[in-house]
């Protein structure tokens, strides 16, 4: 899988929330999106997804431009948003198989229930959505893209609401994601935990992309870039 | 997956969610036979202005019924961001204009089987035999009235004032369904059949394939931006 973007920009109204991001990401990268508040990573995420519409630029995933009515290409993309995207008043495995069927992936009730045994939810399969916490949300969520098995996963903040180890579930999750083929980004503000995780990092201030680097050790580079942008950041 | 089976599969979820929850289905039960009961206690028709009346008050009451439906159409994909969770799916945007679209008929139709009847007696109708055709002009109104509804919902979905905004553009555009449907269902009651209001009938018909054409065509704009 390769993504590629070439000169994005998008703007609400007069306001630029990007400027001309130029990226190339290849199959089994993951990769941290970080920033301060108001960068645009949001933004970047909701373009990529294809949920809003650059005002300049493309988006290209294996060649194939992002566009209205690129539906075949959206199967190949993911939004993992902690606690969103889930119908409160469907039950755990109605909104599995919901949204199996809207992506087309067929699979047996066995498969769906070892799903979510996995992610600690067999229990509560029969249980409305709208009866569970924020982190066994997030866990569905873990569930529901285990399930459609985008090529393209995209992550926002996606730490805030587990537990130790839904950490690790998500983490591990994300591994195998890579480990697959498939490009992972993750926005979030975790510094110190995305670091550990990914192999890539990309740093937005004010719109631009400022930092686009392989992971190192030790990564000077990115330290003056974070502490540049991020002076104040928990690392 | 093919367009019909999207739609069924949208439709389902729909149904679901409003057997679980009865707010939409409810509300608009108790607004409909609540406006009936308000027209019954507050005009006095002399038998000879039945027929010219009566349309226009039972569309009324059709309106204001299906427009608070019309309101709640999209709540559950509100929930959650779950209207994002749809448009990041592969799924046809006109299947959702389609499920949406089939939701609120089935609301509509479900609330008209009850008001109709309802309004017959409270205003001492006795042409009892009329009520097919009746009932087949209401619900070419009410698809014409669904199709149109369902496009301006979406239009407005993501605007503050949504609830205000939605009968302000929506009301104008129905005119013609409104006048075709209450002037046919004038005839039959004048007449015991559709006869001259034949033109008005074609009228309907022709509007609801052409937005039913339409809205499958322009939704993914509709929503998407």
């Amino acid at each position: 899988m390769r993504l590629s973007i070439d000169k994005l920009s998008k703007a609400y109204g007069f306001l630029w929330a990007l400027r001309d991001i130029h990226l190339e990401l290849q199959s089994g990268q993951l990769v941290a999106l970080l920033g301060p508040n108001g960068a645009g990573k949001t933004t970047l995420l909701k373009l990529f997804a294809g949920l809003i519409l650059p005002t300049a630029g493309s988006i290209q995933l294996d060649g194939a431009t992002f566009a209205p009515g690129a539906l075949d290409l959206r199967r190949k993309v993911g939004l993992l948003s902690p606690a969103d995207h889930l119908y409160e008043n469907l039950t755990v495995s109605e909104n599995l198989r919901f949204f199996a069927s809207l992506y087309r992936r067929r699979h047996s009730p066995a498969a769906l229930v070892q799903t979510l045994e996995s992610v600690n939810l067999g229990p509560r399969r029969d249980d409305y959505v709208a009866n569970l916490s924020s982190g066994m949300k997030c866990r569905l969520s873990i569930a529901k893209w285990q399930l459609l098995q985008p090529e393209l996963l995209l992550l926002d903040e996606p730490y805030g609401v587990l537990d130790g180890s839904g950490v690790d579930l998500l983490e591990g999750f994300l591994r195998a994601h890579c480990a697959g083929g498939g490009v992972v980004i993750m926005a979030s503000h975790h510094v110190s935990r995305v670091l550990q995780l990914c192999s890539h990092a990309l740093i937005l201030h004010q719109g631009r992309l400022t930092f686009n680097e392989a992971k190192q050790q030790p990564w000077p580079s990115f330290d003056r870039a974070f502490s540049e942008f991020l002076p104040h950041g928990g690392s | 997956m093919s367009l019909l089976s999207e739609t069924f599969l949208l439709l389902r979820k729909d149904l679901l969610l409003e057997l679980r929850r009865r707010d939409s289905l409810l509300t608009m039960f108790f607004f409909g036979t609540l406006l009936l009961f308000v027209f019954h206690f507050s005009f006095d028709l002399p038998p000879d202005k039945v027929a010219e009346m009566t349309p226009a008050l039972l569309w009324l009451a059709f309106l204001f019924t299906g427009t608070l439906g019309l309101a709640q159409l999209f709540n559950a994909e509100r929930e959650n961001h779950c209207l994002d969770a749809l448009l990041l799916s592969p799924l046809d945007r006109g299947a959702l204009f389609l499920a949406k679209t089939s939701f609120n008929l089935i609301l509509m139709v479900l609330v008209e089987i009850v008001v109709i009847p309802l309004f017959w007696i409270l205003f001492n109708l006795n042409s009892w035999n009329l009520l097919p055709q009746l009932f087949l002009v209401t619900f070419l109104g009410t698809v014409g009235f669904c199709v149109l509804g369902t496009i301006m919902a979406a239009i407005t979905l993501k605007a503050r004032a949504r609830e205000l905004l939605l009968p302000l553009i929506l009301f104008p555009l129905m005119i013609p369904i409104i006048l075709a449907t209450i002037r046919c269902m004038e005839n039959v009651l004048r007449t015991g059949e559709l006869g001259d209001a034949l033109p008005w009938l074609r009228l309907l018909l022709g509007f609801d394939v052409i937005f039913l054409t339409l809205g499958v065509l322009i939704f993914d704009w509709v929503i998407e931006s």
